[in-house]
């Protein structure tokens, strides 16, 4: 169970990631609710074309204190599937203790499957919009 | 407040906790799930009801055939319902959660072996948890001149879940469960049957033989709800030498030439010189494959072209078209053979397709197609490759929303193109695009019509439901019967086939599944 003081933290991330992902810049935060603020070694999952690496970066590190890198999923849907199925085990392995991510809805479709053919489950899935997917999954 | 997400239909909370209990006596506590997490992935639908309707209660995961037998045993002791999915990639279809809410999701991913692979004649035996993937990996691996025909979701849909929903690919062994031979099935009262030939007692062909002796049986268990697929056989196509595999497209300008394409292409395709289930695909469907993203980050898709809510206007598909370089009808086959056979049919097809056309078909080979993404997406399909591009199209709208209406046509030209006008007529009626292709089968044609629209807007949700009602309603009326459905449709499209039928697979169920424990409400069929 969720601490109240977490609980509290990963609102207000989730809330600055919703606004980026709004603005157009594009992130998200959400509930990363596998570590502790300021003991986060995450992982962003995105999209390209919905921001730069370094915008990505910059946001996560504002929202949410931590350790942050990101990940962009290039290349076709097939691609993207078998990126975040390596990247879940990665996670999964203790390389990084959270994994949260801003798709597109095809993208995000393929990233879903990946990580729940490998027994993996999500926090949560919020649509930001009809466009775009902001999720956090259980590393 | 109940401790779990859902329950079974008439099971109280007391007796669904001893179930679960039971099961996880037998499973153990990780393999026999009812926590809203590990269940989330269950609900994720793209129909347009609400995931209350198709909560599942649990999830448990088998290991092996004797398992399921004493799950299918506990089951019948607390009338307990089992949803049985393989890899659960019914994706526009209801995705893996139950046709009722408070089934128990009988996840099949944990038996993943590929019991065999036959080089010589070309065959395989499955486990449900076994993808296209692995199948093609364990080609690859051990260098086996071998093809498995795909649907589009290859890359993690599975040989036994789609061929049990008779799903199809793009191949010459396109029709999956054609092609498939021999089945092992746990039966609700927990017996295990083998079919076709693998009854016998060291039976040498129950991947060769389809038929076994007596009244043969496997249909029994497709689209089905009369038991479990345990083990699958699926015949293999050798590859092709260098130089011959040689696909194509070929591309069309005008809509209205939809009946001269299946004039053209159907005998070329009756007589095997096109062998493989090509594809007639429609501009929205083709285009929908573009999709990228400006400098914005804002993706160029439908929106981009068309701030309505309505259906696109045919002068914004005219600007689509020309965007992307697409044509109204784009029609993707291939040859396959010699270099010497596939040479000699090329100017069979191209040349029938010239005289017919002339230049009004722009003729596209992989010289011309360079990289690319969409010709590539079609050149791994037809080919039996591993491809997800298909879900592009869920960019297409946005919004999260899809349902495949999938008709069946004979494969005349007047029929294809009446289905296309009145699939589009109503479509545009409720403000959705008409987003289609045809996958052409050995006498008719799968005409698989993406319904897209925003799951984020409630009205736009329940517009899409009475489409896709009437779409339904009025398909049957003109004798067009639908090959497969989503959960939310499946009463309807069983009604659409005639007491007759309902009454013979109700007689089944009674004889097979007396406590209805098997997926209540598959195919319309329940007690």
């Amino acid at each position: 169970m969720t601490s109240q003081n977490r609980r509290s933290f990963f609102k207000t991330i989730f809330a600055a990631g919703a606004a980026v992902a709004v603005s157009g810049t594009g992130t998200l935060a959400g509930s990363a609710q596998a570590a502790q603020a300021g003991a986060i070694d995450g992982i962003c999952l995105y999209a390209p074309g919905l921001g730069t690496a370094s915008q990505f970066v910059e946001t996560m590190r504002k929202s949410a204190p931590g350790t942050w890198s990101v990940q962009p999923l290039a290349g076709s849907l097939t691609d993207c599937y078998f990126q975040a199925a390596l990247l879940f085990e990665d996670a999964r392995k203790g390389k990084t203790n959270t994994l949260v991510g801003l798709l597109d809805q095809a993208s995000f479709v393929v990233v879903h499957e990946a990580i729940v053919d490998r027994g993996g489950r999500f926090h949560y899935v919020t649509n930001e919009g009809g466009d775009r997917v902001a999720f956090s999954v259980e590393v | 407040m109940s401790r779990f997400v859902a329950l079974p239909k008439g099971v109280s909370e007391e007796t669904f906790a001893r179930a679960i209990n039971e099961y996880r006596a037998l499973l153990g506590e990780g393999r026999v799930r009812t926590d809203p997490a590990s269940l989330q992935s269950y609900m994720k639908i793209m129909i347009p009801e609400s995931e209350e309707l198709h909560k599942p209660s649990a999830a448990i995961y088998p290991k092996s055939v004797q398992e399921i037998q004493k799950i299918v045993a506990i089951a019948n002791k607390y009338k307990t319902p089992l949803w049985t999915v393989s890899t659960g990639k019914n994706m526009g279809y209801g995705t893996a959660a139950p046709a009722t809410r408070g089934q128990i999701v009988l996840d099949l991913k944990t038996m993943n072996r590929i019991v065999h692979v036959d080089e010589e004649l070309g065959y395989c035996l499955v486990e449900p948890g076994v993808t296209y993937f692995d199948l093609q990996q364990h080609f690859k691996k051990n260098r086996m001149n071998l093809w498995v025909d795909v649907p589009a979701p290859s890359a993690m849909a599975s040989p036994v879940g789609n061929t049990a929903d008779r799903g199809v690919g793009y191949t010459p062994y396109g029709e999956h469960f054609l092609f498939s031979c021999g089945m092992e099935v746990v039966l609700a009262n927990g017996d295990v049957i083998r079919t076709g030939t693998g009854g016998l007692q060291n039976s040498t062909s129950w991947q060769t033989n389809k038929w076994g002796n007596g009244p043969y049986v496997d249909g029994l268990f497709t689209q089905s709800n009369l038991g479990i697929i345990t083990k699958l056989g699926v015949w293999l196509m050798k590859g092709p030498p260098p130089g011959g595999y040689f696909p194509f497209l070929m591309k069309f300008p005008k809509v209205e030439m939809l009946p001269d394409i299946i004039k053209t292409l159907m005998p070329l395709r009756m007589n095997q010189i096109i062998p493989n289930a090509c594809i007639v695909v429609n501009a929205g469907w083709e285009a929908a494959g573009y999709f990228t993203y400006d400098k914005n980050g804002k993706g160029t898709n439908r929106e981009t072209f068309y701030k309505g809510k309505d259906s696109l206007p045919p002068k914004v598909f005219q600007q689509i078209m020309d965007k992307y370089d697409v044509g109204a009808w784009n029609f993707y086959a291939a040859l396959y053979g010699s270099p010497e056979q596939v040479a000699l049919n090329w100017k069979y097809v191209s040349g029938a397709f010239k005289q017919k056309f002339g230049k009004d078909v722009r003729i596209i080979t992989e010289r011309e197609a360079k990289d690319d993404p969409i010709f590539e997406y079609r050149r791994q399909l037809m080919m039996g490759g591993s491809t997800l591009q298909e879900f592009g199209l869920y960019n297409w709208r946005g919004g999260g929303g899809s349902m495949w209406f999938a008709p069946v046509a004979a494969a005349r030209p007047s029929e294809c193109d009446q289905q296309m006008k009145v699939a589009t007529e109503i479509l545009n009626k409720y403000g959705f695009d008409y987003v289609s292709e045809f996958i052409v089968g050995w006498r008719d044609m799968h005409h698989i019509i993406d319904l897209l629209y925003d799951r984020t807007q409630p009205e736009e949700m329940k517009r899409a439901y009475k489409c896709f009602d009437e779409l339904l309603t009025v398909f049957t009326k003109n004798g067009y019967g639908t090959y497969r459905t989503n959960t939310a449709f499946m009463q309807k499209v069983s009604q659409s086939y005639g007491q007759g039928m309902r009454d013979i697979h109700h007689k089944l169920k009674r004889a097979l599944d007396p406590n209805n424990i098997l997926a209540p409400g598959k195919s319309g069929i329940t007690l």
